[in-house]
């Protein structure tokens, strides 16, 4: 028979919550921000093809931050929850709130009970309409879900990046200014993040039934100019 | 439903038809015959900048169940797809194609190519049609970016896909559209003798089909009427669909009723 020892819950919990803060702090920080007409999702990626955000549905979109493998795995199944809800009842039943309630419960199903917790932190981005309002709901590496008011910052710099952030006023900005106040926010006054290494997606009323875009490189040079 | 996550080893891909038959999310297809309306004549014809599709409304079951049935959808933004045969499976096979479309480009971040379109018709159809007497046969036309032209495919009923370098029709007005795209194709044809031989089309299937609408004076209700070109799916509308249904019954009306030799 072998031996077991002790661990106190509050010491499996500590260990555990570093382990996934350090393990999402290796990858980079976004930032996901309500503007006057919509929602703006911006991440520092090199990368121009493994994506961080993602269209979900018609007015929800994902980001992702923290070990590529283990959130785009979470946004796969966004898309089948979102679109399998709708072929089964009516897209306008598909609501963020609920997918951010079973991200909440995924993750803090595997935070205790996992053989180690997930690395990431999700943020699931709600363009209002006539029967729901815009959100940001942000759901940490535990399971915690808060639901944001202006704008939510995800990745390992989080804290210093919110405080940024924070420095300009709390309200609703046109996308211009939005998208300068991320950018700044992200590279902090010692960097400047070039735009090839940005991804930006917004979701944003054109008519379509589908509000999510991506803006080129040279749409987002545009607005920061 | 909870998150739908899976194994590597079971993961059903960009594929939402396999992802809804994995989570059960699709009716089981019985043996069941019941009696449900028919949806009946679409026909489509490429020509130099694009495909023309025209398609009557009606549905028809022991008596006409409806006569403003939209039997042509936009699948996405360059393709348009039809169908024909039972009017509830159809139905559900234009949302199924839709949805699988728009799943795959945000699964993957990019398009289905044209022909990986009509290729992945192809099971759905052959698990409809070889499993119930409910049959459904679909079309498909779209704009190819990757080629720049205008391509149509068709079905047989066990999900043999066709591409067709002229001209398609499905439904059981099929003999008289046919013979009237037969007589006035030409290989050159632009897109307003696409539009006039396509309406003349199934003005002949409404003529003699008795599951095919022809145009409804009455009520006025005309067959729909799109092309699909470089600019994707477009609607005709209403008022240009009328006049020129209002002039091929004029021609016919003058001729007391005979085509006269002249496709008019």
């Amino acid at each position: 028979m072998s031996n077991y020892f002790y661990v106190s819950p509050e010491q499996l919990i500590k260990d555990r919550a570093e382990f996934a803060q350090k393990g999402i702090a290796r990858g980079r920080s976004m930032v996901g921000a309500i503007y006057d007409v919509g929602v703006l999702l911006i991440a520092e990626n090199p990368s121009a093809s493994l994506n961080k955000i993602s269209e979900i549905y018609d007015r929800i979109a994902f980001a992702g931050a923290g070990r590529y493998n283990e959130f785009d795995r979470l946004r796969e199944a966004d898309i089948r929850w979102a679109d399998g809800t709708g072929f089964t009842y009516s897209r306008e039943d598909v609501d963020a709130r609920a997918l951010a309630n079973y991200y909440a419960q995924h993750l803090g199903d595997m935070f205790t009970e996992g053989q180690k917790p997930l690395e990431v932190e999700i943020l699931v981005a709600q363009l209002g309409s006539k029967i729901r309002p815009t959100k940001l709901y942000r759901v940490a590496y535990e399971g915690t879900i808060s639901d944001e008011p202006f704008y939510s910052v995800l990745g390992g710099d989080a804290e210093t990046i919110r405080a940024r952030f924070a420095a300009h006023e709390e309200r609703i900005h046109p996308l211009k200014q939005t998208l300068k106040n991320a950018v700044d926010a992200l590279a902090g006054p010692d960097r400047t993040i070039p735009t090839a290494d940005l991804e930006v997606g917004i979701l944003e009323d054109r008519g379509t039934r589908r509000t999510f875009m991506r803006l080129s490189d040279d749409e987002v040079s545009e607005l920061l100019s | 439903m909870g998150l739908p996550l899976f194994d590597a080893h079971l993961d059903p891909g960009p594929s939402f038809f396999h992802y809804a038959e994995t989570a059960g999310l699709m009716t089981p297809i019985t043996a069941a015959s019941a009696h449900s309306p028919h949806a009946t004549t679409v026909i489509a014809v490429r020509y130099n900048a694009g495909v023309v599709m025209v398609g009557d409304r009606q549905a028809t079951g022991n008596y006409i169940a409806s006569r403003d049935v939209r039997k042509i959808e936009a699948a996405d933004r360059f393709t348009a797809i039809a169908i024909s045969g039972t009017a509830a499976r159809g139905i559900e096979f234009i949302k199924m194609a839709q949805l699988s479309f728009e799943h795959y480009e945000k699964m993957t971040d990019s398009a289905l190519s044209l022909e990986g379109k009509a290729n992945y018709l192809s099971p759905i159809i052959q698990r409809n049609n070889l499993s119930s007497p409910l049959i459904v046969m679909p079309l498909l036309a779209g704009w190819d970016p990757s080629h720049q032209v205008g391509r149509i495919f068709e079905y047989d009923g066990a999900g043999g896909c066709y591409e067709r370098f002229d001209f398609a029709t499905i439904g059981s007005g099929t003999p008289f559209a046919d013979s009237a795209l037969r007589l006035g194709y030409r290989a050159d044809i632009d897109l307003d003798g696409a539009l006039e031989l396509g309406a003349l089309a199934i003005y002949e299937a409404g003529d003699n089909d008795p599951s095919t609408g022809g145009p409804d004076f009455v009520r006025n209700i005309y067959p729909m009427m799109v092309t699909i070109t470089v600019e994707g799916f477009r609607e005709l509308d209403a008022d240009d669909v009328a006049a020129r249904f209002r002039a091929i019954n004029d021609r016919r009306t003058q001729s007391g009723g005979v085509a006269g030799g002249t496709l008019r």
